[in-house]
């Protein structure tokens, strides 16, 4: 019988929390921000979401964002979180792939 | 979005299955893990419009869901043993070594070949290489702001099989990975094949007997010392900065670059100053070089015996709209958000000695070459465009939206000739390497 001893090569990490936030009683009459990353195909599924909260809804008012730097996908910075956070209830997106 | 969630704005994201493991990892690292998803069967990209509506309708119910139920607690996230010693017993040492490979590769923590195991004796004749103590920090590592402690650096340099002459270069490139500039969590986590290019300058590099000539980007003997660094900073990325395949890195078909790519740049052949003097380190200096590229062509050219000529040759490899970096500087940079940092798309091209002496012959520098290149190095609008997003373009350059007017007016490939960067590898034959780039390369001095 042997025994092989190593050290773990896996580092620890650094532990970020944020706290969600609390959801919308009801999605009638708000303002929905739809962010597009400009990965193709994304505005066609905001598209077709906002056509359904509309439908389903009564008075959603709908914002289309962008982020303000990128590329193949655009990203939203501070700035861009602040402004759409003022501007808008709840945010649908397209940035997960 | 976890920026929106932290200002009191409920959001949810479209995500295709393929990448719900990847959205709650990268969601959890940022400190939300339970971020509501509405999950579609097949990413969006590459489907019609009527796929995409079908797609949003059928998850429109997790849409409404993600707005309006209470986020569930979040979901457990694995998290790196606390034992920071493993033990594996057999019928010998080798059984042993065996059941080692066997587990790390159920954990994800190897990259497929085997691994020499991370002794406190091996490890420890690695720490003794640096004035660095064990636990001095060098970096959080993105993706998963892993902490990359001289010891976890040591452990995964001896998994790859680094002796004690490779810590201080690994250390230099993980201050390359972790540079903001450097934007790794794209390139880590990304469905494209990113690659870390590593280029070594300076007598460190020779101490470690990097090779820079015959075959330095390997295999075989004489690129041992290059291989074994290069894999240390694949596995440092695996272990440290928790790239693991199929959870943050989402790569779609892999490459073998990402095993190992690592050399030295052949310094006593250049007619040139050393690469790393162009990026403003002393000609004595010691340096580690990461650019993170996609795939490699050769430049293969005997007949040429003139710059003008070889360049023409050169520029065909440039001209590839599929490689996905050849013109995206119609429709941006790379940027982190968080540190704001842009990044132009470079290309890395190893010119071997015999093509850099018929520049050298002529008068020609790393500039001149860059200058020439960038000229020939064009395609028309309506061939560039092809494969990028045009709304993305109005977005990023509104000002040349007359383009569309031009569709077989020639585009340059790259945002300035700045874009090219140049260094001397290989042996004697006309035969060098164009790797396509994936943003900026970055430097770091190799200490002491």
């Amino acid at each position: 019988m042997a025994r092989l001893e190593i050290l773990n090569p896996v580092a620890r990490t650094v532990e970020h929390s944020v706290k969600p936030a609390s959801r919308l009683a009801t999605l009638e009459g708000a303002t929905i921000g739809l962010y597009w990353n400009m990965k193709a195909g994304g505005d066609s599924a905001l598209d077709r979401t906002e056509a359904l909260l509309r439908e389903k809804f009564a008075g959603t008012k709908f914002r289309r964002y962008t982020g303000s730097v990128g590329w193949l996908m655009r990203h939203c910075t501070a700035e861009d979180a602040d402004r759409i956070a003022a501007e808008v209830d709840a945010v649908v997106g397209t940035t997960a792939d | 979005m976890v920026e929106l969630e932290r200002r009191g704005i409920p959001t949810v994201l479209f995500t295709a299955q393929t990448f719900v493991h990847d959205a709650h990892r990268s969601a959890a690292s940022f400190g939300l893990a339970g971020l509501p998803l509405a999950v579609v069967p097949l990413p969006f990209t590459n489907q019609t419009p009527a796929d995409i509506h079908g797609m949003a309708e059928r998850a429109f119910d997790q849409v409404r869901a993600g707005l309006t139920r209470p986020v569930e607690a979040p979901k457990a996230v694995e998290r790196p043993p606390l034992d920071e010693r493993l033990r594996y017993d057999g019928d010998d040492l080798l059984d042993a070594w065996g059941r080692m490979q066997a587990d790390f590769l159920v954990r994800g923590w190897a990259d497929g070949f085997p691994l020499v195991p991370p002794t406190e004796r091996a490890v420890g004749a690695l720490l003794r290489s640096t004035r660095r103590g064990p636990g001095d920090v060098i970096a959080t590592l993105e993706p998963g702001f892993g902490i990359a402690t001289v010891e976890k650096l040591a452990i995964n340099a001896v998994m790859a099989g680094c002796g004690p002459e490779h810590l201080p270069l690994l250390i230099a490139a993980v201050r390359c990975l972790a540079e903001p500039k450097m934007y790794i969590r794209n390139k880590a986590m990304s469905t494209g094949p990113h690659a870390p290019l590593v280029l070594v300058n300076g007598p460190k590099g020779r101490a470690a007997s990097l090779n820079s000539g015959m075959c330095a980007l390997g295999p075989g003997a004489p690129s041992a010392s290059n291989t074994v660094l290069g894999r240390a900073v694949r596995l440092t990325m695996m272990n440290v900065g928790h790239t693991y395949v199929g959870v943050s890195d989402m790569d779609t078909i892999g490459s073998p670059l990402k095993y190992s790519l690592c050399c030295a740049e052949n310094e006593a052949e250049s007619p040139w100053e050393p690469y790393h003097v162009t990026r403003g380190f002393a000609p004595d200096a010691s340096t580690i070089t990461v650019h993170f590229v996609y795939g490699i062509c050769e430049l293969h050219d005997f007949r040429s015996t003139t710059p003008e000529h070889l360049v023409q040759v050169f520029a065909t490899a440039a001209n590839n709209v599929a490689q996905v970096g050849t013109g995206l500087w119609l429709i941006g940079r790379r940027a982190d958000p968080r540190s704001k940092t842009e990044e132009k798309e470079h290309n890395t091209l190893f010119v071997c000695p015999e093509h850099a002496q018929i520049f050298a012959k002529a008068g020609w520098g790393r500039r001149e070459i860059q200058a020439a290149l960038y000229r020939a190095a064009r395609l028309p609008f309506r061939t560039m465009i092809l494969n990028k997003e045009p709304k993305a373009m109005e977005v990023a350059h509104p000002e040349l939206a007359w383009l569309a007017d031009h569709p077989d007016l020639p585009v340059p490939i790259v945002e300035d000739p700045t874009c090219f960067d140049i260094a001397v590898v290989g042996a004697a034959a006309g035969r060098g390497a164009y790797f396509y780039g994936a943003g900026e390369p970055v430097t770091m001095p190799v200490e002491d």
